[in-house]
C-alpha cells in the first residue's frame, strides 16, 4: 500500500541517481518504510524527501543525509516535521500519484503521465498497481484501438510522430501477419524518465499496442549508455504480472549512442544486429514492413504512456523537458549545458511558455531552441504545444526545449549544430550527406563575409523535402528558424562583429 | 557460424554484411495506372514511378543517377534523390522507389521538383573529383552524361578539387582499381558483389562524410581483401570509380604527363606478395589465418558497443565552432 496504515509514516527518497547514501542513512535513523522512487523530473529538487502519515505529505528538497536523518528522527513523536519543510501537502489516503506540492517546477502544468514518477518504486507491480496501473489490461483490443485514435505519436523516434496512432493500428490489426510491437526509448530524455521512474507505465502501453493489433512479441530499445533505465526496464519485464503478458514476449536491446540511432528504422537495423546503422527507406513504412519484414509498430514510451491514459479517458500532454543554458556561449558548452534540466507536462495545446519557468536559465534568455538536438529556434516561447503550431512555427515536437542565454550566438549554435549533422548522419542519402556539409560550409563563408540567404535557403529546401529520414529533414530547423529570427546576426558576421561577443575569431559588436 | 563452413565452400548468405540497411519492397502492390505530365500510363504490379515516367516515354526525363535498370537484385538505392518529381497525392518523392500507385499524378517539371533534382546533383558534384580529362570513363560516365544533360556548367558547390582531401588511389588489385574520389556511393557494387555473386566482398562502411566502400575482411586493399575479380563492381560503376586495369586510362584526352594516377598523386600499390590462391575466403583451412572469420561471426550487441564509442563526444568538446577540427575556417 502507498501510505501504509493510518498513523505510520512512510518515507520516498526521489532521486535519478543512486540514493543508497541517503537511503541507508534514513533506515538508520527511523523505523519508518524507506522506499526509493524514480525521479520526478524535476532534477534540481533531488534528492527529494517525501514523508507521507495520515494524507499529508511533506517535501524535503536537495536532502543531504544529515538533513534527512534530522527530519525523520522526529516521526517517533508523531506528526510530521513540517516547520523545516519546502512544501506540505493535504491529500488522500491512498493518492494515486504524487501529490503535487507548490513548489516549482513540480507544480508546472499538469501531471498525468507523470502522475506515478517519484511516488512509485519503479519495479514494483503493486506500487503501480495501487496508483491506478495495470487498468488496460482487461480492455478490449478495439478499445485500445479507439483510445490511440486520440493520441498522437511523441517523439522523432516514434514511426506515427504527430500523426494519431489508432489509425496506424487499425492498418496493421486488419492486415494480419506476424505483427511486432518496438518501444523506442532511444532518442529523447522524456522517453528515459518514463522507463526510469515508471517502467510499467511504458509496458502496460506496450502491451496494450500489442494486444491491439494481435503482436506476439515487444521489444524494448534504448541506448546502450542508458543504464539506470535499462536496469529499471528488465527488472520491471520479470516482474510483470503473468496476467499481463497474455502470452506476449517482450525483451530488451541496446543500441548504440548515437543521435541517428533512435530513427524508428535505424533502431529496427539495430534490433536485428546490423553492425552499420542507416535509414531504410519508405514506402513502405515499418507498419506494413518492419522488423524482420513483419508488420511493425514503433512508439516511443511517450506514447505508448499516453494511450494507457487515453483508455482511461484523459486528454493527450506532452512531457517537455527543459534544459538551462549551463554553458559557456562555445567551446565545450555543448557538453556541459543541460546541468540545469527539468521535464514537465503540459496539456495538449497549452502555452509553452510555463518551460521557461522550469529551470533556472542563470539570466535573461534570448531564445529557446524547440525540439532537441534539430530542434528551431523561437524568441519568444508562448506557442501552443500543438504538432500544427509548433510545425507552423519551425519548431519540433520532440519535447526537448533548450534556453539559449544573451550571451549565446545564434550563428554559432546554429553552425555547430549543422557540424554536428554533417559528422553524424548515417551516411546513405545526397540532400543529408552532401547537403550537411555544404550547409556547414555555407554557414562558414558568414565568418569570412560571404553571407548567401537564398543559397543556404535553397539548400533547406531540398535537404528538407528529399532526404531519406528525419535527420535530414529535422536538420534544417535550427537554421532556418536562426535566418527567420536573427537574420541580423548572420549580417553582422558577414560583416566581422559578433553581436554576442561569443566568437573569439570576430571582435564584439560595439554598442552604436 | 562461419567457422564450421568447409574451407571450399562458398560464403554463406547470412555471413555476408554489406552495412546497408534491409530496404522494404517499394514497387507498387498491383497493376496501375499513372499519369505523369498529362499523359496517362499503366504499369504493373511491383513498378515504380521511374518505371511510370519511362513507359509514358514523354520528354521528361529525370536522372535518376544511382538507380540501375538492368539487374533487378540492385537497386534501387534512391541515395542520390536526382529522380524527385512532384506528385500531387505525396508531395515531392524519389521516383526510382516510389510505388506507382494506381491513380498517381506526377509532374516531372514542377518547379520544387526540378530544383531538388539540381541541387542534389550539384550535391553529388560537391563530392566528385572531377578530374574527367585523366578518367578512363571519360565519355561513357553516367554522372558525366547526366551533367551534360543537365546543363551544369558551374556546380553550385563546386567539385572535390582538394588533392589534400583526395584518398589514395587503390592500384593494388592486378585487375580491378578503385577511386573513391569518384565514388557516388550509389551502392551498386555491393550490391552486384554481395546479392548477384553472393561473394561478400565489399560493403558500406563509415558513417557521415567518412561513409566509403570497403571491404568486409577490413582489409585496407583490394589486394587484401577476399575479392575473386569476377569484375561485376566494374561493369555496374556509373562512374570512373571501379575500372578495369589496362582499361583505366583508356579514355583519358592525351595530355603528356598526366594520367589518372599522377591526378590524385596518392597510390596504394600492390605488396608485390605472390599469392597462391585467388581469395583467402577459398584457401584450405590452415592455409592462411583467416583474418574474415572473427568480423563476420556471431551477433548480438557486442558490435554494436564496439560502435558505440563516445569518440564524437570529445570531438564536440574540443572543437568549437567555426574553427573545430583543424579546418580551413
Amino acid at each position: 500500500m502507498a501510505t501504509g496504515t493510518p498513523g505510520d509514516p512512510a518515507c520516498r527518497i526521489a532521486s535519478r541517481s543512486d540514493a543508497g547514501e541517503l537511503s541507508t542513512a534514513i533506515r538508520e535513523a527511523t523505523d519508518a518504510a524507506v522506499r526509493s522512487v524514480g525521479t520526478t523530473g524535476a532534477s534540481a529538487l533531488e534528492p527529494l524527501l517525501l514523508v507521507s502519515r495520515d494524507g499529508t505529505t511533506a517535501f524535503f528538497a536537495e536532502c543531504t543525509a544529515a538533513g534527512a536523518t534530522d527530519v525523520v528522527s522526529r516521526l517517533d513523536d508523531g506528526g510530521l516535521p513540517e516547520g523545516e519543510a519546502d512544501a506540505v501537502v493535504d491529500h488522500d489516503e491512498q493518492p494515486g500519484g504524487l501529490p503535487v506540492p507548490p513548489l516549482s517546477p513540480l507544480d508546472l502544468g499538469t501531471r498525468s503521465v507523470l502522475s506515478p514518477c517519484g511516488w512509485v518504486r519503479p519495479t514494483v507491480p503493486e506500487d503501480y498497481r495501487s496508483a491506478g496501473g495495470f487498468a488496460t489490461l482487461s480492455t478490449d483490443a478495439s478499445d485500445l484501438r479507439e483510445a490511440a485514435r486520440a493520441v498522437p505519436g511523441r517523439g522523432w523516434g516514434d514511426a506515427s510522430a504527430d500523426e494519431p496512432v489508432g489509425e496506424t493500428w487499425d492498418g496493421v490489426a486488419a492486415a494480419g501477419g506476424d505483427p511486432a510491437v518496438v518501444v523506442n526509448a532511444h532518442g529523447s530524455p522524456g522517453d528515459a524518465l518514463v522507463l526510469e521512474s515508471a517502467p510499467f507505465l511504458a509496458l502496460e502501453g506496450a502491451l496494450a499496442a500489442a494486444r491491439a493489433v494481435g503482436a506476439g512479441d515487444v521489444v524494448v530499445y534504448l541506448v546502450a549508455t542508458a543504464d539506470l533505465a535499462r536496469e529499471r526496464v528488465e527488472t520491471a519485464v520479470e516482474e510483470l504480472p503473468d496476467e499481463g503478458r497474455s502470452g506476449i514476449d517482450v525483451r530488451v536491446h541496446t543500441g548504440p549512442d548515437e543521435h541517428r540511432a533512435a530513427e524508428p528504422t535505424m533502431a529496427l537495423e539495430a534490433i536485428e544486429g546490423n553492425h552499420r546503422l542507416e535509414a531504410r527507406l519508405r514506402p513502405p513504412a515499418p507498419d506494413t514492413e518492419g522488423l524482420h519484414g513483419r508488420p511493425t509498430l514503433i512508439h516511443t514510451p511517450r506514447t505508448l504512456a499516453q494511450v494507457v491514459r487515453a483508455a482511461g479517458g484523459a486528454s493527450p500532454t506532452r512531457l517537455v523537458t527543459v534544459r538551462g543554458d549551463g554553458g559557456d556561449a562555445r567551446g565545450d558548452g555543448g557538453a556541459v549545458r543541460g546541468d540545469e534540466e527539468a521535464t514537465i507536462e503540459l496539456p495538449e495545446g497549452a502555452s509553452l511558455s510555463v518551460a521557461g519557468d522550469a529551470v533556472d536559465a542563470g539570466g535573461s534568455v534570448k531564445a529557446a531552441c524547440v525540439g532537441g538536438q534539430f530542434g528551431g529556434l523561437t524568441p519568444d516561447l508562448d506557442i501552443a504545444a500543438s504538432a500544427d503550431d509548433l510545425a507552423a512555427a519551425g519548431l519540433g515536437t520532440d519535447g526537448v526545449v533548450d534556453l539559449l542565454g544573451e550571451d549565446r550566438c545564434v550563428v554559432a549554435y546554429v553552425g555547430e549544430k549543422a557540424r554536428y549533422g554533417k559528422a553524424e548522419n548515417c551516411g546513405r542519402c545526397v540532400p543529408c550527406r552532401e547537403g550537411s556539409t555544404q550547409l556547414t560550409a555555407l554557414l562558414r563563408e558568414v565568418y569570412d563575409g560571404s553571407f548567401r540567404r537564398g543559397d543556404v535557403e535553397e539548400l533547406l529546401r531540398v535537404m528538407r523535402s528529399t532526404s531519406v529520414c528525419a535527420f535530414g529533414s529535422h536538420m534544417t530547423r535550427p537554421v532556418a528558424t536562426a535566418l527567420e529570427h536573427f537574420e541580423a546576426e548572420f549580417a553582422a558576421h558577414a560583416d566581422g562583429r559578433c553581436p554576442a561577443g561569443a566568437c573569439p575569431e570576430l571582435p564584439r559588436e560595439v554598442a552604436a | 557460424m562461419s567457422s564450421e563452413q568447409a574451407g571450399d565452400a562458398p560464403a554463406l548468405t547470412e555471413d555476408i554484411r554489406p552495412g546497408t540497411a534491409s530496404d522494404p519492397d517499394v514497387g507498387a502492390d498491383a497493376e496501375g495506372t499513372v499519369t505523369v505530365d498529362g499523359r496517362a500510363v499503366t504499369v504493373g504490379a511491383g513498378a515504380t514511378v521511374l518505371d511510370a515516367i519511362e513507359a509514358a516515354a514523354t520528354e521528361a526525363s529525370v536522372p535518376a543517377l544511382c538507380s540501375y535498370g538492368d539487374e533487378d537484385l540492385i537497386g534501387p538505392r534512391s541515395e542520390c534523390r536526382t529522380c524527385v518529381v512532384e506528385t500531387d497525392a505525396h508531395g515531392l518523392v524519389p521516383a526510382c522507389s516510389y510505388p506507382a500507385e494506381d491513380g498517381l499524378t506526377v509532374r516531372t517539371d514542377a518547379e520544387r521538383a526540378s530544383e531538388a533534382r539540381d541541387v542534389n546533383l550539384d550535391l553529388v558534384l560537391s563530392n566528385h573529383n572531377l578530374r574527367c580529362t585523366t578518367c578512363g570513363k571519360n565519355g561513357r560516365c553516367e554522372l558525366q552524361d547526366a551533367a551534360i544533360e543537365n546543363d551544369v556548367e558551374e556546380p553550385r558547390y563546386g567539385v572535390l578539387d582538394d588533392r589534400d582531401a583526395y584518398e589514395p588511389l587503390d592500384d593494388s588489385s592486378p585487375f580491378i582499381q578503385i577511386d573513391r574520389n569518384k565514388c557516388i556511393l550509389c551502392n551498386r557494387c555491393v550490391e552486384a558483389c554481395n546479392d548477384v555473386q553472393v561473394e561478400g566482398v565489399l560493403r558500406l562502411e563509415g558513417s557521415g562524410e567518412d561513409t566509403r566502400i570497403g571491404f568486409q575482411n577490413d582489409a585496407e586493399t583490394m589486394e587484401d581483401s577476399t575479392c575473386v575479380s569476377c569484375g561485376h563492381c566494374v561493369t555496374v560503376c556509373p562512374t570512373g570509380s571501379l575500372v578495369e586495369k589496362g582499361l583505366e586510362d583508356v579514355a583519358t584526352i592525351q595530355l603528356p604527363g598526366f594520367t589518372q594516377k599522377n591526378s590524385i598523386g596518392k597510390t596504394l600499390e600492390s605488396s608485390g606478395q605472390e599469392r597462391r590462391l585467388m581469395t583467402p575466403m577459398k584457401r584450405g583451412e590452415g592455409e592462411s589465418e583467416d583474418t574474415s572469420t572473427e568480423s563476420m561471426t556471431d551477433g548480438g550487441d557486442d558490435r554494436l558497443d564496439e560502435n558505440s564509442d563516445d569518440d564524437w563526444l570529445d570531438e564536440n568538446s574540443n572543437s568549437g565552432w567555426p574553427d573545430g577540427g583543424g579546418s580551413d575556417a
